[in-house]
């Protein structure tokens, strides 16, 4: 299921292009408070194959960013900057360009979106396979046959019993179940990048793993490009090549998720590790970042984590800085990073466990 | 010594007879003074149910809670009062707990006058700067005026630590308080909490359904963990994280993933033989963990539910047949 729609694509130059890649764009709410900066000034390519981890907390910008890509912004936010380039066999798109039949092709077929909360993502009035069928029906494909026996294989490729789930209303699904059921819908149409907002934050713990089970599937046996969009770490820790950091509605930092968890260079990346407890292993102190995040209508001056940051200096409140090379195919936002990199050669992180410092110093 | 909260055998249902669910089934603990006790499982295994009716929000159904030794349904007016002063109650979601009308003085100072802490609402103002203060709320005075919605998340959950304090409490339940706080201020909003519990006392109840920060919080306490409305194992906290014996305390710390990509791909996995959780409609018999755990005897897990017993490394497994070993949730590299 394939047949793009060739006419529309342009040619892109030779070599292997990333899927995805957004060029400097801006997203914008409007608010009785006044405009707020939600996204601003983001790139970001999601090469072919990976999966890259959004990271930031509440209001960081990353779930606006992510329904940005997929044009599902509410009426009052619109991307008001900026390029959503779209790239599959040499052809390349902007998906803001898009009208509305194209888009609806985009979505689904192209790009799906996996959203947060499971049960809002269903009608609760439909069988899972009416739901399944009126997708594949809109896209053009209505052979009942086949598209059922692909629903059931999908379903089985998630481990549930097919047979029984597809026949279900949402309501006598679990949450994982369901979660189950909304990844597998996803892959219908076989798209080749998925979004997936904050898969697994309302599950409790073992479902949870099974989630992360299936989804490292996915990107193994699948090689399914993903944007995992997400507040927890421990997910990023999980399942991503790729890390980028969110702060204030820009990546602050980008690098292998080696690099972000031992050798950030953002103050706020570090900040953020130092304040996750883990499980396994003896007591560990916790840092807390001080302060609270910024307020997006009336956002500070220079960068934008400087009123919170211990590596401050005065150039930071005058003068924001922009995504800079601090290793290999690692960036950073920060006049600073040098100093971090020294306070960690101080101060290594993850000290409990001696195989993962050795790790660490063979750097 | 006599325990500061003590439940017998205590049980709660709810709904009539065909849909009638036991959400707390048979739990006695005990918990003492100046302790930090977490409560920790999935949704649906009781645990908040625990803590409304170890605060007086919910008769248990079955069983009885005794206050510094006394049963709560049998103390005087007078000895009640003080009890209900002294359990307070911190609720997960700062958004819905707080009167969204009022201001934060009104939040604080109604019940220091309702309850006479205070005298005349001279005394009421000085001592709610004061109450502002030891939350972290500083400076105080720049608070008093505002409404909730002008206060972030953290900010908000401070102000329903700073009203429980208004009554002095003695011991306060915090179910869930710091879940739907940003990870950068959960910590320092935890920090606050431990700094009550030194400097003025106060015993804590920590519900959460996050292993990590019950570790955290309550490394120098114990932590008893809930399955289905049971208590399966429970101890010093350090043992149970260390050491965890209960198949299913096992299976919750080895699936929990870790903020480290090394440390996360190193846990070892356990394989359960079901990935559903039984309905509290339809419990299974015997062990209720018994379907889906690997260690299942025929015969023995699924006829009787097994007491909690003792072990020597500390605290308590409701687990015959696995109480003894230890399992190492690490693969070792």
């Amino acid at each position: 299921m394939s047949q793009a729609d060739d006419a529309f694509f342009h040619h892109a130059a030779a070599g292997e292009k990333p899927p995805l890649s957004l060029r400097n764009v801006h997203i914008m709410y409007q608010s009785r408070k006044g405009a707020v900066n939600a996204v601003r000034g983001v790139d970001l390519d999601l090469r072919a194959g990976e999966s890259l981890s959004l990271i930031g907390e509440s209001g960081s910008g990353k779930t606006t960013l992510g329904l940005g890509v997929v044009r599902l912004l509410v009426k009052t936010a619109r991307v008001t900057q900026g390029e959503i380039i779209y790239r599959r066999d040499g052809l390349e798109m902007d998906v803001s360009q898009l009208d509305a039949r194209r888009l609806r092709e985009f979505r689904w077929r192209e790009c799906s979106m996996v959203f947060q909360s499971a049960l809002n993502s269903f009608n609760p009035v439909l069988r899972i396979w009416n739901q399944m069928y009126d997708t594949a029906k809109a896209h053009g494909w209505g052979d009942r046959r086949a598209v059922r026996e692909h629903v059931l294989n999908l379903l089985r490729f998630v481990q549930l019993d097919a047979e029984r789930v597809i026949d279900a209303y949402p309501h006598e699904l679990s949450g994982g179940m369901r979660q189950r059921v909304l990844i597998a819908m996803s892959l219908l149409l076989d798209p080749q990048v998925l979004i997936l907002d904050e898969p697994t934050t309302a599950l409790d713990i073992l479902t949870q793993r099974t989630i992360i089970e299936l989804l490292r599937r996915l990107k193994d046996e699948q090689r399914l490009t993903m944007l995992f969009i997400s507040h927890d770490l421990a997910i990023a820790a999980e399942l991503a090549d790729r890390i980028a950091t969110m702060y204030a509605g820009k990546i602050v930092e980008i690098g292998s998720a080696d690099d972000i968890f031992y050798r950030p260079r953002h103050p706020y990346t570090l900040g953020l590790i130092r304040a996750v407890p883990k499980v396994i292993g003896e007591f560990e102190d916790l840092v807390s970042i001080p302060g609270s995040p910024p307020d997006l209508v009336d956002l500070p001056s220079g960068c934008k984590f400087h009123p919170r940051c211990p590596f401050a200096t005065d150039r930071c409140s005058r003068e924001e800085p922009d995504l800079e090379q601090v290793g290999k195919d690692h960036a950073a936002a920060c006049w600073h990073w040098q100093s971090v990199a020294e306070e960690l050669a101080d101060r290594p992180l993850h000290q409990s466990l001696p195989t993962l410092q050795t790790a660490q110093s063979g750097e | 010594m006599m325990a500061h909260i003590e439940l017998q055998n205590v049980s709660r249902a709810f709904g009539k007879e065909s849909e009638r669910v036991l959400a707390v089934d048979d739990v006695s603990l005990a918990i003492e003074k100046g302790e930090i006790r977490c409560l920790v499982g999935e949704s649906g295994c009781g645990k908040s149910t625990t803590g409304k009716m170890i605060a007086g929000l919910l008769p248990p159904s079955g069983g009885r809670i005794l206050y510094e030794g006394k049963p709560i349904d049998r103390l005087n007016k007078e000895e009640y009062r003080a009890y209900r002063h002294a359990v307070q109650i911190i609720h997960q979601d700062p958004y819905a707990s707080l009167n969204p009308v009022q201001t934060v003085k009104q939040i604080i100072t109604t019940p220091l006058l309702r309850h006479r802490k205070v005298n005349g609402s001279q005394q009421a103002y000085r001592r709610a700067l004061e109450l502002l203060e030891i939350v972290d709320l500083t400076p105080a005075a720049d608070f008093l005026d505002k409404y909730p919605h002008q206060l972030s998340g953290g900010q908000r959950q401070r102000v329903s630590v700073a009203r429980a304090l208004t009554v002095d409490p003695k011991f306060i339940v915090a179910d869930e308080a710091v879940s739907m706080v940003d990870v950068s201020i959960r910590v320092s909003l935890l920090n606050m909490l431990m700094r009550l519990k030194n400097e003025f006392d106060v015993t804590f109840l920590f519900i959460t359904h996050d292993l990590a920060l019950a570790k955290y919080f309550a490394w120098e306490g114990a932590i008893s963990v809930m399955y289905l409305g049971r208590v399966v194992e429970d101890g010093p906290t350090p043992r149970v994280i260390t050491d965890p014996r209960h198949p299913y305390t096992q299976a919750l710390l080895a699936a929990v993933p870790e903020a480290d990509p090394e440390l996360t791909h190193r846990k070892r996995r356990i394989a359960l033989r079901s990935a559903d959780i039984p309905s509290l409609l339809n419990l299974p018999p015997g062990c209720t963990f018994h379907p889906r755990c690997p260690y299942f005897v025929e015969g023995e897990c699924d006829v009787s539910a097994p007491p909690l017993e003792p072990i020597s490394e500390g605290g308590r497994v409701a687990c015959p047949v696995r109480k003894d070993e230890h399992v190492s949730l690490l693969i070792p590299s």
